[in-house]
């Protein structure tokens, strides 16, 4: 009986370890999570999401993985240890990509298709406000306070800030073509606009509204990671050559580039700060980059259209 | 093996598509439509596929097995145009950039006023986790719309005028299935598209469920003497059972007055409907053109396309005349 119980109890101290392991991948085009030991480097599983998920994110406590599926209204809660299934939250129209404000009173879900950005309550997921945003609402970043939610319009070239006391946008900012990811600076005072129709990132000062800088990266800058060390900065490129720029955000200025091709999109870094992952959209892959040694580690087979990435053993978002 | 030929199939794609489109469109200042530019290649690059399978499979039970044997196959290369157009996904992008449009903005205004249309897993919802039943599923219903486009298609002398150029083939052959008037095409894809998006087909299910009744409609238009059996040609429409539908004289009866055997998947459709003809006999195919227009158009793609226009705008023009369908 106790060499039972003190299986058990080995067991569950284990079990919990092995999980903080796995890493969920988002297949978009195959309407599946994968499920990858990030010790093994293996995919040990896939099950199916909804109708044509479209990123992934985690909740603000790491508590689940939430997946956004456009065409099916819903988000589907998966536990980042097990990859379990946790629930379904219906009526959530089109979502595409989603964010929570530092202060996680607002849940924001862009409607990339529909022209649209809807504002929900973060607590029970009820919608607050639902508003038109024209074109095609890709990323979005929040200010500190939590008092503004910056989207990029992808298809009218622009920054749009939607003022979240009055529910009501405040202003555009005319930027590159084809803006894509953005990204607050931790000193609050930048914003940093992936300009996937050019080969740089746009530096704007958001309270002045003006572009103050380029940081030239690669053709088809995407999307942003911070380091973690609350200085830096991960910006995919993504094409199918493709690479990852790694940005100073004190001096605002390019550090390195590491070659990821199969183009490179949303991104995951260890917490020790030294692998990144990186689904590789047009590969059906995730790459592995060793930041030490600064290459590929490690390609993983994944589904079709790889479009998010997370795991729970992850670096500060700073 | 499989993971050797994903491997081929992918870096083919991303070798296409660095080489041909990603540069057009960065060079378009169309970076947004990126993603869709390297499904769009995977699209093309399935009907390559398919087309290699249907030749080595059908082609060769045509030279051994034929349903009827012909002097030279020359009437049959403007078939073989329509596949090309068809499979290389020319009239596919086409239609898809009449529709897209259309289709977004309508689906934007209902989601804008709150209205999101119901889909079959809300009232299944085990379907979210069961991919293959759900396909099946979906495979029924799209083939259940399939067989009554085609039996309207036949009964409406409007559409008729369009879908007479299908069935204007005499040696029909495996290529014969893409034969089809651009605006009968047109007219398929927006019932295809719109059903899809009203049941809210998955998109990850959709190119699997065209390639699955696009293999089956092009052995079903094979000419060969091929049948599944008395039992499997009331399991799935086969080259027999459809070549009663193409038959140049239809069978006698006033239930077959449009036409028999209008199933694309499944016979039990015409089962179900009364439309259902099966006899070991294999008859010759084609209609009786009546004009020496339609005959000079028999074989040639811009004739059969002005035809087609010209038939429709009598029918409609008697239509007005008559008051009737």
């Amino acid at each position: 009986m106790r060499l039972r119980l003190t299986a058990l109890l080995a067991l569950a101290l284990l079990t919990p370890a092995l999980h903080a392991e796995t890493a969920i991948v988002l297949n978009s085009v195959d309407e599946s999570v994968s499920f990858i030991d990030t010790r093994s480097y293996q995919e040990t599983g896939r099950a199916p999401a909804c109708k044509e998920p479209h990123h992934l994110m985690a909740m603000p406590d790491d508590s689940a993985v939430i997946v956004a599926c456009a065409v099916s209204n819903e988000l589907v809660f998966f536990d980042p240890h097990t990859g379990r299934e946790q629930k379904r939250i219906k009526n959530i129209s089109d979502p595409y990509q989603l964010g929570f404000s530092p202060d996680k009173t607002w849940f924001v879900a862009n409607s990339l298709r529909l022209d649209r950005v809807d504002l929900y309550r973060a607590s029970d997921f009820s919608l607050i406000a639902r508003i038109p945003a024209e074109k095609t609402p890709s990323h979005m970043a929040f200010d500190k306070a939590s008092q503004v939610v910056f989207i990029t319009l992808q298809d009218s070239n622009e920054v749009l800030a939607i003022d979240l006391k009055t529910r009501q946008p405040a202003w555009k900012h005319p930027v590159g073509p084809t803006p894509a990811g953005i990204h607050m600076t931790p000193d609050d005072r930048y914003l940093l606009v992936g300009i996937m129709g050019a080969d740089y990132v746009e530096v704007i000062d958001w309270r002045a509204r003006r572009t103050i800088k380029r940081i030239t990266t690669a053709k088809g800058a995407h999307n942003f990671l911070p380091r973690g060390d609350g200085r830096h900065v991960f910006v995919s490129n993504r094409t199918i050559k493709g690479s990852i720029s790694l940005v100073d955000m004190q001096t605002l200025s390019l550090v390195e580039s590491y070659d990821v091709p199969g183009g490179p999109d949303d991104m995951e870094i260890r917490a020790d700060g030294k692998e990144l992952w990186a689904t590789a959209r047009f590969a059906r892959k995730v790459q592995v980059v060793n930041l030490e040694q600064k290459k590929i580690s490690h390609s993983i087979r994944v589904g079709r259209s790889p479009h998010g990435v997370s795991f729970i053993n992850h670096a500060p978002r700073q | 093996m499989i993971t050797f030929l994903t491997d081929l199939f992918v870096a083919t794609q991303g070798w296409l598509f660095d080489r041909l489109v990603q540069p057009v469109l960065f060079a378009l200042g169309l970076a947004s439509y990126v993603e869709m530019g390297f499904e769009g290649i995977e699209f093309v690059l399935i009907g390559i596929l398919e087309l290699a399978i249907a030749y080595s499979i059908m082609r060769p039970l045509e030279a051994l097995w034929p349903a009827e044997r012909w002097n030279g196959r020359k009437a049959v290369r403007v078939d073989v145009l329509y596949t090309l157009l068809n499979r290389l996904g020319i009239i596919p992008l086409a239609v898809f950039a009449l529709l897209a449009p259309a289709f977004m903005a309508l689906d934007g205004w209902l989601r804008f006023h709150d209205m999101i249309p119901r889909q079959l897993e809300d009232w299944l919802p085990g379907l979210d986790t069961h991919p293959l039943l759900s396909f099946v599923i979906y495979l029924l219903i799209l083939d259940f719309a399939e067989y009554w486009r085609h039996r309207l298609s036949h009964t409406f002398r409007w559409w008729w005028a369009l879908h007479g150029i299908h069935h204007s083939q005499r040696q029909m052959s495996f290529w014969t299935d893409s034969r089809n008037h651009l605006l009968d095409d047109l007219i398929a894809g927006v019932w295809f598209a719109g059903l899809s998006l009203l049941i809210g087909v998955p998109p990850g299910h959709f190119i699997g469920l065209l390639v699955t009744l696009r293999l089956v409609e092009n052995l079903s238009h094979t000419n060969t003497r091929l049948s599944f059996g008395r039992l499997g040609d009331y399991l799935i429409v086969g080259p027999r059972y459809h070549r009663w539908h193409h038959a140049l004289d239809l069978p006698p009866g006033k239930r077959y007055r449009h036409g028999c055997n209008f199933a694309i998947l499944f016979p039990f459709w015409d089962a179900i409907f009364g439309t259902l003809h099966l006899e070991q006999q294999l008859p010759p195919t084609g209609i009786h053109e009546d004009s020496a227009e339609a005959l000079a158009a028999r074989d040639d793609f811009w004739l059969q396309q002005r035809l087609g226009l010209v038939l429709l705008w009598r029918a409609l023009n008697a239509r007005r005349r008559s008051g009737a369908l």
